[in-house]
């Protein structure tokens, strides 16, 4: 289904007045706004990683690297903790959607037989928890008695049963034709094969857009990591990524007290052309770990807009 | 011979279509296992920490016992102690202002940038728009308050400042995050540009639902599009106008944890903190698990409070509701 409403509105085969034409001129412009004021951020940090940092420190960079440069990115990549947190958070971003889906579908499966004994109340029993839930404190209360401070499931299990997802593939289940499930019985499948071979395949649109919603959120996720995390070795990109945006950030802060060493600093990785300046190291890591998913997510527009409208229409 | 009697029963079953129903009733408990995965992780994930509440009750120490069986009971001490404090009028006075401007100022946004792109001609240009607009909303908190940080930082790499000395070079040059003022507009600044394309959806798809019957009715009799937009479109935008103010009203006393704990740096954080940080720093930091708990508790149940208080008004003023 295509999110435009081009189609709604008839052509208009009135000739536009003039108070018409310049809304539509103001529109476009504010449009044409929108669209840079979203996107050039990017440009922009993707710019300055590719600047060397003394250079950058000397004036403002607008549109394109003024000394381009490759030895920001030599210079983050070589940290090993970038490598480990990479390898950790590809795994949670495999693992967790995975799961996830599983345990969404296996329940949604079962709540679309309107049949079941204790439908409603099962229901019901998922849809407390949205309105009244832990705080910070008691969540992690659960966590260390369950002994999932520093461990990687936690990264996986708390998450892994969404409600809203869960009505959304039953919304889905239950367009599916009776019929079919009802003639796979009559040649002897049990629920079992039902699902694994017949739910599970007609239901990939719907499980691609959550498998994707599920890999962003896994993906942008450092919440769980500063809460119940403090292994480095099971750090996340974003956490890192947090980790080193403050720790430049005090560098800057003792910088904006004391000129004088600021400048020395700034002379010095001026003198030694090799040393990037915190500042570009911040965005060059920010390229590292925002950009992955920047460049996936084109491909899989149809299928979370699809998803959100699924979700929309039973909303 | 044992296999062959119940095999029989079961042809005769698939045989008779008066008893299709009954053999979707067969090994029915099947399906309830299939729910138990969702069920246990439920009880503990979304019911426990809900009854772990009770160490608000108590003076809980990790070291006694599971769960806090044998921390000593203190009642209501920790409350009258967040009570008694003078950081609490401060800390709701905040979190009460901070929730309630960005609800106001970000709330409206992704409404109007969804009409102004229905408005758009270009199908190829709403399109590009549309997807661009997308874009900041797969970015992490983190990656914000560091894109924020960078562009309103006085250094050359102040993307902002940079565009004030083009427009006056004699502008001084301010460091916008070292002021606890400057922290809500930011707040307000970066929710609007990181999620309002992203809201967007559920109204576009709102609006491509409206009948163009009506449009054309409406043309015929003589509207403009102005008074289309005031009689057709926004009408048939409220349904999804209140379920989403519902959603955005329940957090209305909760501000974005993500959000906040980034945006903020060590000059201002004892300025800016909210409820939620707050609790962070007590319990989890200072350890003072009880205390916050108390705390954190005390904004859950006004939070809840004013959830229910919403649906109720919004079910009873326009029909729509969540619960």
């Amino acid at each position: 289904m295509k999110v435009s409403a081009s189609n709604v509105l008839p052509k208009n085969k009135i000739k536009r007045t003039k108070g018409e034409r310049a809304f539509d001129f103001v529109n476009v412009s504010i449009m044409v706004f929108w669209a840079i004021v979203s996107v050039y951020p990017f440009w922009y940090i993707l710019v300055m990683s590719f600047n060397t940092g003394a250079d950058a420190a000397t004036g403002p960079i607008w549109f394109f690297p003024r000394e381009f440069t490759l030895e920001n990115y030599a210079y983050v990549l070589q940290y090993d903790r970038l490598h480990s947190a990479f390898i950790v958070t590809v795994l949670r971003c495999l693992i967790g959607p995975a799961i996830s889906v599983i345990v969404c579908m296996l329940a949604a499966f079962t709540l679309s037989k309107r049949f079941l004994p204790g439908r409603k109340t099962l229901l019901f029993f998922f849809m407390i928890p949205m309105f009244i839930g832990g705080t910070i404190i008691s969540n992690y209360v659960v966590m260390a008695n369950f002994g999932l401070l520093n461990n990687f499931l936690v990264y996986i299990l708390p998450g892994a049963f969404g409600f809203f997802t869960m009505i959304i593939m039953r919304t889905h289940i239950e367009q599916l034709p009776d019929e079919l499930q009802e003639s796979a019985m009559m040649d002897g499948a049990g629920y079992v094969r039902i699902f694994f071979q017949m739910i599970l395949p007609l239901s990939m649109p719907v499980i691609a857009a959550f498998a994707f919603f599920a890999v962003v959120g896994n993906w942008l996720d450092y919440y769980t990591n500063l809460l119940y995390v403090t292994d480095r070795n099971l750090s996340t990109l974003q956490f890192v990524l947090y980790e080193i945006i403050n720790r430049a950030e005090a560098t800057q802060l003792i910088d904006f007290t004391s000129t004088s060493s600021a400048s020395q600093r700034r002379l010095m990785s001026m003198q030694n052309n090799t040393v990037p300046t915190p500042e570009v190291i911040k965005m060059t890591v920010m390229v590292v770990v925002t950009f992955p998913l920047l460049f996936v997510y084109p491909f899989f527009q149809k299928y979370f807009v699809k998803g959100m409208l699924t979700g929309a229409v039973k909303a | 011979m044992a296999l062959l009697k119940s095999a029989v029963p079961n042809q005769n079953i698939s045989v008779n279509p008066k008893r299709k129903k009954s053999l979707q009733k067969q090994n029915i408990w099947v399906l309830y296992v299939f729910l138990i995965p969702a069920v246990v992780l439920t009880l503990i994930f979304a019911y426990l920490p809900m009854f772990s509440n009770y160490i608000a009750f108590l003076d809980y120490d990790f070291n006694k016992g599971w769960f806090g069986f044998g921390s000593e009971f203190v009642g209501f001490d920790n409350f009258a102690k967040f009570l008694n404090d003078d950081k609490f009028y401060e800390l709701m006075g905040r979190t009460l202002l901070y929730s309630v401007t960005m609800m106001v100022t970000t709330f409206p946004a992704p409404l109007i940038l969804a009409l102004l792109l229905n408005e758009l001609r270009g199908r190829l240009f709403k399109k590009f728009v549309q997807t661009t607009s997308y874009i900041p909303h797969f970015v992490s908190w983190v990656t914000v308050a560091g894109l924020f940080y960078m562009f309103l930082t006085v250094d050359a790499t102040g993307i902002v400042n940079n565009l004030r000395q083009l427009i006056d070079p004699s502008a001084e040059r301010i460091s916008f995050m070292q002021d606890a003022s400057n922290f809500l507009p930011v707040l307000v600044i970066s929710e609007v540009w990181k999620e309002t394309g992203w809201g967007t959806i559920l109204y576009l798809a709102a609006l491509s639902g409206i009948d163009p019957q009506q449009y054309e009715a409406a043309q015929v009799d003589g509207a403009n599009r102005f008074q289309r937009l005031l009689y057709i479109t926004l009408p048939g935008l409220i349904p999804t106008m209140c379920i989403l103010l519902i959603f955005q009203l329940s957090g209305l006393f909760a501000t974005n944890f993500d959000q906040v704990f980034n945006m903020q740096n060590k000059m201002i954080r004892l300025d800016t903190d909210t409820i939620g940080v707050y609790t962070y720093y007590q319990g989890l930091v200072s350890g003072q698990y009880s205390y916050s708990a108390a705390v954190g508790l005390f904004q859950g149940v006004i939070s809840f409070i004013l959830i229910m208080l919403t649906n109720y008004t919004t079910k009873r003023l326009s029909n729509v509701g969540i619960i």
